[in-house]
């Protein structure tokens, strides 16, 4: 596999965790991977939003013990810092959707320096999910 | 059956998916060609993942053996 892009939708610490862990993979066998954040995930791609993840509803009061066992594995257990991780692979790129930056305020202010930027929804669509060879969507 | 000799030695043991899968990239990636890296695991996931990872990326599992539940590969650069 040459490329792979992700949508992420889901922002609750717990099921963000599987996207990023895929692309860690992948990133491991040089596939270029392209992830766009969509509605409430792409508060992950600032520096508040990250810290601020958490789990949600009914898993909500096994946190502590999710985090642990996620360190444990061997993973950084803070959701930054495996960001900073995918990106020093070389190959994951990191991409906030406008619309949702412009409904849940993510902007180029606030936006982490690992990103490489706000895009439209529809340049995602063709020019990285269309022309992958494989799309996942959390 | 002579006994393969490692260039180095990268221990994931405790460790779960993806951290053997990304530390053997990374170690892999500061080796020469011809060199030999013993991996040490114990999260059994490793026994489909790392002949895969070896597969896609063109190096050689020369070896995988199982001890005690602990997990030991070596594989050869030859990318």
């Amino acid at each position: 596999m040459k490329s792979m892009a992700i949508v992420i939708r889901d922002d609750s610490y717990d099921k963000i965790l599987t996207p990023l862990v895929f692309a860690y993979l992948a990133s491991a066998e040089q596939t270029q991977v392209d992830i766009l954040f969509v509605n409430w995930a792409v508060k992950a791609l600032t520096v508040e939003g990250a810290a601020s993840l958490c789990m949600d509803g009914r898993h909500a009061a096994d946190e502590a013990m999710v985090r642990e066992n996620v360190a444990r594995a061997g993973l950084p257990n803070d959701v930054y810092e495996i960001l900073k991780a995918l990106k020093a692979s070389g190959c994951v790129n990191f991409y906030a959707c406008s619309l949702a930056g412009a409904i849940f305020g993510v902007n180029e202010g606030n936006l982490i320096p690992e990103a490489e930027g706000i895009v439209g929804a529809s340049w995602f669509l063709n020019d990285k999910a269309a022309k992958a060879e494989h799309c996942q969507y959390f | 059956m002579r006994a393969i000799t490692a260039t180095s030695i990268l221990d994931t043991s405790g460790k779960c998916c993806p951290m053997p899968i990304v530390e053997t990239n990374k170690a892999m990636k500061a080796m020469g060609l011809g060199d030999i890296l013993e991996i040490i695991a114990t999260d059994t996931g490793t026994q489909k993942d790392i002949p895969s990872w070896c597969e896609r990326t063109g190096q050689t599992l020369l070896s995988m053996a199982e001890e005690n539940g602990v997990l030991h590969y070596h594989v050869r650069k030859d990318r």
